[in-house]
């Protein structure tokens, strides 16, 4: 097992404030990793980070071994590394099978000029990127509203068409930025036999969420922040036994005592 | 929706073809303006490469359009560079131009590009109008502009000229509509819907949008040299502010990214208002009152793009 992703040592300050301070730690192939924290923490800012959204003030994000720190979003992406959004962003012009053709963007290989002229090699690989969207939506069980505008579509749907999209990079990391967020339990109970399924096909996930019980069930390995420091990192059942966690999550006795 | 899309390219089709016969049905003041209606149709479209798919506000685009004309009325009447063989350079040239003036303001937000561009067009008008190494000049611009001839045949009536123009605009017709269907067009809709989630999907926003600048002046260069051919003169005045306000105009109302919107937008605003000729400025008055109603009622544009499926 190697490792895909290292933070090293990165931190970031917005006026002044430090929003994550000398955070490490690795992600490796084929891993599933969770980063949790309570709200506020500074999961997304992260993932940020990671894709290029944001340029660290500090420390070394490397992958497979590269330095990549400060790399913008589109570079990122050609890297193979993906991302979802907590607040989903699909396209909301466009139909579903749009959205998810559009993850086929660094795929196709033509050039501008040979598009104006549809020439016939631009033809044969836009045949080609739809019947490989097709594919993907099946795969995701969204055939069938492959036509319908995106964003008319419920939450969780729209959850599976980003993605559905994510996926259609063929990344080798995918990072969730939590996936959870506005699903009702049986949709959130099939969020988690479709990260198990993504993992299936050889794709490496980071997912943050805020809500234990998913992390606590899908993850590998889990780091947990707060206040923009690493507080804890380890599997599933020493995360829940770890003091330092349960102090995050559910606030320190003499603070309560203090508050009363 | 595959079905509807076929039929709507072969209506599209046979519209231009009955438009060939023109000529033979109008009188030659009117296949003038059927020509005019032509150029200012591709200049419109080679807007919305720029406003309509790829959400930049393009408040200057008479300097490309202008670009064109003057490279054509320049070399053509100094040099005596034959029309024809203009029109490729006058196509380069404004998109040398699109590119490298858009190069710095690509990053800006949508309001700050619109104020640029609008400096652009001033400077682009005073400049002429200042005849600079005495090749534009001044107020009056250039006159004497030759016919274009191809194949040893002078293109000198107004129905030739007529069917020059309409046939380019069918070439322009077909470009507009591969652009929908390969990945720059696409990626140029990404970016105007959500820049940040493109980017994360690998579009280059700086590639992208120079090429859209650049591909929108050059189709505007050569709708600026078919005008040059049309009027045999150019002047400032033809690409002042308020001819770009008219391009943006054309592809709000008519449909952001819609060819058959941006086609009946230009309709309205250069053909309509040559029938109704004898309202005089009250013309102006009842377009004004169009357009808020356009924007009131149906803010998407009166033909707007359609989603397509597979």
């Amino acid at each position: 097992m190697s490792a895909l992703l290292e933070l090293d040592g990165v931190g970031i300050s917005f006026g002044g404030l430090r929003a994550v301070d000398d955070l490490s730690f690795t992600v490796n192939e084929g891993q599933i990793v969770g980063l949790i924290g309570p709200n506020g923490a500074g999961k997304t800012t992260v993932f940020n980070m990671i894709t290029g959204v944001y340029k660290p003030g500090a420390g070394a994000i490397r992958w497979q071994g590269n330095d990549i720190t400060g790399a913008k979003p589109a570079r990122i992406a050609t890297l193979g590394l993906r991302r979802t959004f907590q607040t989903i962003r699909l396209f909301t012009e466009m139909s579903v099978f749009e959205n998810v053709r559009a993850g086929y963007h660094l795929a196709a290989r033509q050039r501008w000029w040979q598009g104006l002229l549809a020439l016939p090699a631009q033809r044969g690989e836009e045949a080609e990127l739809a019947a490989r969207t097709h594919d993907i939506l099946r795969r995701l069980d969204l055939e069938s509203v492959a036509d319908a505008p995106a964003t008319a579509l419920p939450y969780g749907v729209q959850r599976r068409v980003e993605l559905a999209r994510t996926l259609a990079g063929q990344p080798k990391l995918i990072i969730l930025d939590e996936p959870a967020a506005g699903l009702n339990d049986a949709e959130s109970a099939a969020l988690n036999d479709t990260i198990f399924m993504i993992r299936e096909t050889g794709v490496t996930i980071l997912l943050v969420e805020h809500d234990m019980n998913v992390v606590m069930q899908v993850s590998d390995h889990i780091v947990v922040i707060n206040f923009g420091r690493k507080i804890a990192e380890g599997n599933a059942v020493s995360i829940r036994a770890d003091p330092a966690v349960i102090e995050a999550y559910l606030g320190r006795e003499d603070d309560e005592a203090a508050a009363a | 929706m595959r079905r509807f899309k076929l039929d709507g390219l072969k209506l599209g089709a046979l519209l231009w073809a009955a438009g060939l016969a023109l000529p033979f049905a109008l009188d030659s003041s009117w296949v003038s303006i059927a020509a005019f209606f032509a150029i200012y149709a591709i200049t419109a479209l080679s807007e919305d490469v720029i406003l309509g798919r790829a959400g930049m506000f393009d408040m200057g685009h008479a300097v490309y359009f202008g670009i064109g004309a003057y490279v054509t009325a320049i070399l053509n009447t100094t040099l005596n560079v034959p029309i024809l063989l203009t029109l490729p350079l006058a196509m380069l040239l404004a998109a040398a131009a699109g590119a490298l003036l858009s190069a710095p303001l690509i990053r800006l937000r949508g309001d700050y590009l619109l104020v640029a561009t609008i400096g652009f067009n001033a400077i682009f008008v005073l400049a002429m109008q200042n005849n600079p190494g005495g090749i534009t000049g001044g107020s009056d611009g250039i006159t004497g502009i030759g016919v274009p001839s191809l194949f040893g045949l002078q293109l000198e009536s107004q129905s030739a000229m007529f069917w020059l123009d309409w046939a380019l605009l069918g070439l322009v017709l077909l470009v507009m509509r591969n652009l929908d269907t390969c990945e720059f067009g696409r990626a140029l809709r990404y970016l105007k819907q959500d820049e940040l989630a493109a980017s994360t999907l690998g579009v280059d926003a700086r590639k992208v949008k120079t090429l859209a600048f650049a591909l929108g002046a050059a189709l505007a260069g050569l709708a600026g040299t078919l005008f040059a051919v049309q009027l045999s003169t150019v002047s400032p005045s033809s690409f002042v502010f308020t001819e770009s306000v008219t391009l943006f105009a054309i592809v709000i109302v008519g449909g952001q990214g819609s060819i058959p919107g941006v086609l009946l937008g230009t309709a309205l605003m250069f053909v309509v208002p040559q029938i109704f000729r004898s309202l005089a400025e009250y013309r102006y008055f009842v377009f004004g009152i169009a357009m808020i109603a356009v924007m009131v009622l149906r803010p998407q544009g009166l033909l707007p793009r359609k989603r397509s499926a597979a």
